[in-house]
C-alpha cells in the first residue's frame, strides 16, 4: 500500500512538472511564427533570421527541458 | 516517379519486416528497465574509477571520429586540384564549407578561426555521440545480470524476467516476469499453469519443484546463502535484467556537463584573447559608480552577467542531456509497445533531434563567443558609426 502511494506520488509529480512544456512550446510557437512571417516578407534576410530564430528557439525550449528533467528524475531518479 | 519493383533491396526490406513480425510475436519485447546514471561494467574498475556503458560509448563516438579523420585526410587532393574525389570526401568538404558560411555569418571576421573551431568540434562530437542510439542493439545487447539493490547490508530483489536460452544465446524471456517466491503462493493454480506451459522458470506450480522450494526456503531463512554476483546466467532465484555494453553518451550527465563546462571556460578564453584585462569589466563595472546617479544599476547589471555565465553550463548540460535521454526512453518505449512499424518515424524523428541539438549546442558556443569578444563600449561606437552613415 505505501509502496502504490509513493508510485501515485512520482506519477502526479512527474506529470505536474511537465505543465512546464506550456510555456516551451507558447514561445517556441510564437519564435517560429514571427520568424518564418519575417522571411516571407524580407526573402533576402532569411539568414540572419534564422539564426536568431534558433537562438530564440534553443532559449525557450531549453525551459521546457529543464521540466522534462525534473519529471525524469522524479520517475527514475528519486527511490 | 515510379515504382521499380524488381529491385532486390525492396525484397529483403520486405523479408526481415515479415521476419520482425514473427520475432515479434514468438518472442515479445521486454519492459525495458531505466536508469539515469551509466551502468557500470560488472568487470572492475581502472584507476580506481568504475566503467560506465555511456564511458564506453564515448569511446566508440572517438574510434568512429579517428577513423573518419583517416578516412576523409587521406582523400584530400594534396596537389591543389579541384577534380573531385568521390561522393564521401564530397560529402564532408559541402558540408564543411556549408557550416563554414553559416558561422562566418555570426562570428567577427577576425576570430572566425577559432570560433569556426570550436564549434566544428563540439557539433561533430555531440552529433555522433546523438546518433548513436540509431543503431539497433546499442541499447538491447548487453551482460545479464541479476537485478538487485543492496539495502544496507542485504539484497533486495527488484523486478526483471526469467531468463530463456536460444542457440547457446541467453535472453531475457518477455513472456515470463520474475516472480518471487512469496507472490507464488498468493497465484492461482491456472496462472501458475500457464506460466510453466509457456517455459518460464520462476513461479511454476509448485508440485513440480517442490524440493527446490523447499531449497529455497530453507535459503530465505538463513538470508546470505545466495551469492548475487556469482550467479549461473539463467538462474530463477532472482530476476534477471539486461546492462546494455554501449549507451548513449549524452545521456550521462557526466558527458553533457563536461561539454558544457568546456564551452563555457572557452567563451571565457575567446574574451580575454579579444579584450584583454578589460573583458573583466563586464562583469565588474565600477567605472560608473560615481560618476552617474545610475551607476549602481551597471554594477548590479554585471553581477548578472556572472550569474548568467553560471546559468549557461547548466542550460548547455540539461538541454543536450534531457532531450537525448527523453529521445532514447522513447524509442525504447516505443519499440516496446509496438515494435515492428511503429519506431521507424521515431528513429526519424530522433534523427532530426540528434541533429539540431548537436547544431544548438555548437551555435550557440559560437554565438556567445562571438558576443564575448565585443566589448560594451565598442559596441555603442559602432551603433553611433552605422546611425551616422545612414543619414
Amino acid at each position: 500500500m505505501e509502496e502504490a502511494v509513493v508510485v501515485a506520488g512520482k506519477a502526479i509529480g512527474a506529470g505536474l512538472a511537465m505543465v512546464g512544456a506550456l510555456g516551451g512550446g507558447i514561445g517556441i510557437g510564437l519564435a517560429v511564427g514571427g520568424a518564418v512571417q519575417g522571411m516571407a516578407r524580407n526573402p533576402d534576410h532569411t539568414g540572419t533570421i534564422q539564426t536568431n530564430m534558433i537562438l530564440g528557439v534553443a532559449f525557450a525550449e531549453a525551459v521546457a527541458i529543464y521540466a522534462l528533467v525534473v519529471s525524469l528524475i522524479i520517475l527514475f531518479v528519486l527511490s | 516517379m515510379t515504382l521499380n519493383w524488381s529491385g532486390k533491396r525492396r525484397w529483403i526490406a520486405l523479408v526481415l519486416v515479415l521476419a520482425s513480425l514473427v520475432v515479434m510475436f514468438n518472442w515479445p519485447p521486454v519492459v525495458p528497465v531505466i536508469q539515469l546514471p551509466g551502468e557500470i561494467y560488472p568487470a572492475g574498475e581502472v584507476f580506481g574509477l568504475p566503467i560506465t556503458n555511456t564511458f564506453v560509448g564515448s569511446m566508440v563516438v572517438w574510434i568512429v571520429i579517428l577513423l573518419l579523420i583517416r578516412v576523409v585526410s587521406g582523400r584530400r587532393p594534396r596537389d591543389g586540384g579541384e577534380v573531385p574525389r568521390g561522393g564521401f570526401y564530397n560529402f564532408f568538404e559541402m558540408a564543411f564549407e556549408g557550416l563554414y558560411g553559416f558561422i562566418g555569418g555570426i562570428a567577427p571576421e577576425r576570430y572566425l578561426g577559432p570560433i569556426f573551431k570550436m564549434f566544428m568540434t563540439i557539433f561533430i562530437l555531440v552529433l555522433l555521440s546523438n546518433w548513436l542510439h540509431l543503431i539497433p542493439g546499442i541499447d538491447s545487447i548487453g551482460f545479464l545480470h541479476p537485478h538487485v539493490h543492496k539495502v544496507e547490508g542485504h539484497y533486495e530483489l527488484l523486478d526483471g524476467f526469467d531468463l530463456a536460452t536460444l542457440g547457446g544465446v541467453h535472453y531475457l524471456n518477455g513472456q515470463c516476469p520474475w516472480v518471487s517466491p512469496e507472490a507464488v503462493a498468493t497465484m492461482s493454480d491456472e496462472a501458475l499453469q500457464a506460466r510453466a506451459d509457456a517455459g518460464c522458470l520462476s513461479g511454476i506450480p509448485a508440485a513440480e519443484a517442490a524440493d527446490d522450494h523447499a531449497d529455497e526456503a530453507a535459503d530465505d531463512d538463513h538470508g546470505e546463502e545466495i551469492d548475487y554476483h556469482h550467479l549461473e546466467p539463467g538462474d530463477p532465484a532472482v530476476p534477471w535484467v539486461i546492462l546494455p555494453y554501449v549507451r548513449v553518451p549524452s545521456t550521462d550527465l557526466n558527458m553533457t556537463l563536461a561539454f558544457a563546462l568546456i564551452a563555457v571556460v572557452m567563451i571565457q578564453v575567446m574574451g580575454f584573447r579579444a579584450l584583454g584585462i578589460s573583458y573583466l569589466t563586464k562583469f565588474f563595472n565600477f567605472s560608473t559608480l560615481f560618476k552617474s546617479p545610475l551607476g549602481g544599476i551597471d554594477v548590479a547589471v554585471g553581477l548578472l552577467e556572472l550569474i548568467g555565465e553560471m546559468a549557461k553550463i547548466l542550460s548547455f548540460a540539461f538541454r543536450l542531456l534531457g532531450s537525448m535521454f527523453a529521445g532514447s526512453i522513447l524509442l525504447f518505449v516505443i519499440s516496446f509497445l509496438l515494435p515492428v512499424i511503429a519506431p521507424w518515424p521515431v528513429f526519424l524523428l530522433e534523427f532530426f533531434v540528434g541533429l539540431i541539438q548537436a547544431i544548438v549546442f555548437g551555435l550557440l558556443t559560437a554565438i556567445f563567443m562571438s558576443l564575448a569578444t565585443v566589448s560594451h563600449h565598442h559596441d555603442e561606437e559602432h551603433h553611433e558609426e552605422a546611425a551616422a552613415g545612414a543619414h
